[in-house]
């Protein structure tokens, strides 16, 4: 049986399609990793399996359980922490956990229990008694993670957990879900604008863009998709037409092979099989066309260099102009993790 | 695309498949209501100076009126206290005032209903137990305007015991009725500025009433006006627990306070279905 399973999942918010036909399926023990750039419908999928919004069309199940028909049992077997972590300003820590703890139904010594249990586990044993007010938000991220864990939930829901937070808190918040998984064996449903995260925590990962998932796998079988090694030229502004012109040239003779050229904003991408070898070849030919160029590295293909081929690069520059791939209008770069040098 | 799961042995977490269902159960209705009202309790006791702020009003209206008019209605109308006449006004203008749906729509607008929403408690729960809270509210309100009214020589002409419980059980009943229309609100719009705004239902309603003078006195539409509106017969039931006891009237005024309680909390159910329903 699977933890989640959905069937094409649709969405409507008036005449806006936020979910166009999701399907996908996560096993019990697994970290699902659901990446995507803002207002791709991540948050809108997982309103939906975890029984806060009703689809349009198609359906979804938690542990063989209808979200739509057992919302109850569902809530039952899910603990979430949403993108926004709605706390009670008012309430201390202790006192919103021992809330949820009894709504969970969890009453005396289980209920007192499990709160101490999930403070250490988030850390925040020494302000759990001090008003969520006065609570830093990566102290609030922890404690919503704490709430979503109280009743020992057989598949937990994160979506965007460490969204605005510093790195600290970040790694801190990644230890816990790995600890949750090796402890409990916790099914996770992760999402996230960070491809690091994903890459770090998830054994599959699915990419959305405007509603529909556009790549699924592990994330190694995903880099292995891109299939090339990836050089990055530095170059400088002025010579960026010679930069394209020079390497156009070499890819046109033969002594490159075609592969996808992308403009950055330090310079150049260039796909291709057999890095270090090309690496040579390009150093070369850029020496003997007479350009200028800087740093030049080679490295295997990251989960940046999947998700630009999946969503043509939006999530890093949704508010930002990409300007296609031409190499005279720079594409900025996307976020997520440094390239990593082999 | 759709993304189908590998089997479930890859994963390195072990299965739980043959491992108890989580540690929730069922807490029922009952307990979900007493939990999420002892949180409201607990919200309202932390903002004691929310509290202090909405007796201000009552309090101010009560003070002009005997000041304005409590000789005039005393010595020429045969009123025999005025304050005892203005005092059930007071506390059903601090009941009318309260705003059940402020602390629901700041729930809402701050994502800790849809938290609520995402434990298997039933979901009237997060209603009912505002409501109740916002109750206890009412009735501390009643309680410091009952003892302020005391204070500056109010007395009751029948039974004082049976008297204050008659008034508390009709304030809290009227109370409900209007805790439910922003509450309605709350739900229905999730905005802060819509729920606040609601408080004006109250004008008319509490206004166009025997609330200065006796509805005998009155005369032409405005006396229409006010033998029209429910409210009159809530704030004449009122005063008869302080004044000469009449079952009549206090029959009529809980009979009117039910059905208003009653239309408008069927209001705030439709406002729930629908919110809860749209997500």
């Amino acid at each position: 049986m699977s933890a989640i399973q959905a069937t094409d999942l649709v969405r409507q918010f008036g005449e806006v399609e936020a979910v166009r036909g999701v399907s996908l399926e996560v096993a019990e023990g697994e970290i699902y990793g659901f990446l995507g750039p803002n207002g791709a419908g991540k948050s809108t999928i997982v309103r939906i399996l975890t029984t806060l919004l009703q689809p349009t069309s198609g359906s979804g199940s938690v542990l063989g359980h209808d979200v739509v028909k057992e919302p109850t049992t569902v809530r039952r077997l899910i603990g979430v922490a949403l993108q926004e972590a709605g706390l009670d300003p008012k309430q201390t820590g202790r006192e919103l956990l021992a809330l949820q703890g009894k709504l969970y139904g969890l009453k005396g010594s289980v209920l007192t229990g499990q709160v101490t249990e999930v403070t250490e586990l988030v850390g925040l044993t020494d302000a759990i008694d001090r008003r969520i007010q006065t609570y830093s938000g990566g102290m609030k991220r922890r404690l919503d993670l704490a709430s979503a864990l109280l009743h020992r939930p057989r598949v937990l829901f994160l979506d965007e957990p460490t969204t605005g937070l510093d790195p600290l808190s970040r790694a801190l918040i990644w230890d816990r879900i790995r600890e949750l998984r090796e402890r409990f064996g916790a099914t996770i449903f992760l999402t996230t604008q960070y491809l690091e995260e994903a890459d770090e925590l998830a054994d599959r990962v699915a990419i959305i863009d405007h509603g529909r998932i556009v790549r699924q796998g592990t994330p190694a079988a995903l880099k292995a998709e891109v299939g090339a090694d990836v050089i990055d030229v530095a170059v400088e502004e002025r010579e960026v037409g010679a930069a394209r012109a020079a390497i156009t040239e070499l890819q046109a003779s033969g002594e490159l092979p075609a592969g996808e050229l992308r403009g950055t904003q330090a310079g150049y991408t260039l796909f291709v099989p057999d890095g270090p070898e090309n690496l040579a070849v390009l150093i070369r030919g850029l020496d003997k066309a007479g350009v200028r160029f800087g740093a030049v590295s080679v490295s295997r293909p990251t989960l940046d260099d999947v998700f630009l081929a999946a969503t043509g690069g939006r999530m890093a520059t949704a508010d930002q102009d990409g300007q296609g791939e031409d190499g005279q209008d720079r594409e900025p770069e996307p976020a997520g993790t440094g390239r990593r040098s082999s | 695309m759709s993304a189908a799961a590998p089997d479930a042995g890859r994963a390195p977490g072990r299965s739980r498949s043959d491992e108890p269902q989580t540690l929730a159960a069922p807490a029922g209705l009952v307990s979900d209501i007493l939990a999420i009202t002892g949180r409201a309790i607990r919200g309202i006791l932390r903002e004691p100076e929310l509290f202090i702020f909405a007796l201000i009003i009552p309090v101010f209206f009560f003070v002009v009126q005997i000041g304005a008019l409590g000789d005039v209605a005393e010595q020429q109308l045969g009123i025999g206290n005025y304050a005892t006449f203005q005092l059930p006004i007071s506390i059903l203008f601090a009941a009318a005032s309260t705003s059940g749906g402020n602390a629901l729509v700041l729930d809402i607008a701050g994502g800790y209903w849809d938290k609520l929403s995402l434990t298997p408690a039933h979901r009237s729960s997060l209603v009912i137990g505002n409501l109740f809270g916002e109750m206890f509210a009412v009735l501390g309100y009643s309680l410091a305007l009952l003892a302020f009214g005391f204070a500056i020589g109010v007395r009751f002409e029948s039974n004082p015991v049976v008297g204050s419980v008659g008034l508390l059980a009709l304030t809290l009943l009227f109370g409900i009725g209007f805790a439910s229309v922003s509450i309605a609100v709350a739900l229905a719009t999730g905005s802060v500025r819509a729920t606040q705004s609601t408080f004006i239902i109250f004008f008319p309603l509490l206004f166009l009433t025997p609330s200065a003078l006796p509805r005998e006195l009155m005369t032409g539409w405005f006396e229409t006006a006010v033998s029209l509106n429910p409210m009159t017969y809530v704030v004449e039931a009122a005063r008869s627990f302080l004044g000469v006891y009449d079952a009549g009237v206090v029959f009529k005024g809980f009979l009117a306070a039910a059905l208003f309680s009653a239309l408008t909390f069927a209001l705030t159910a439709l406002a729930f279905r629908r919110r809860v329903r749209m997500g």
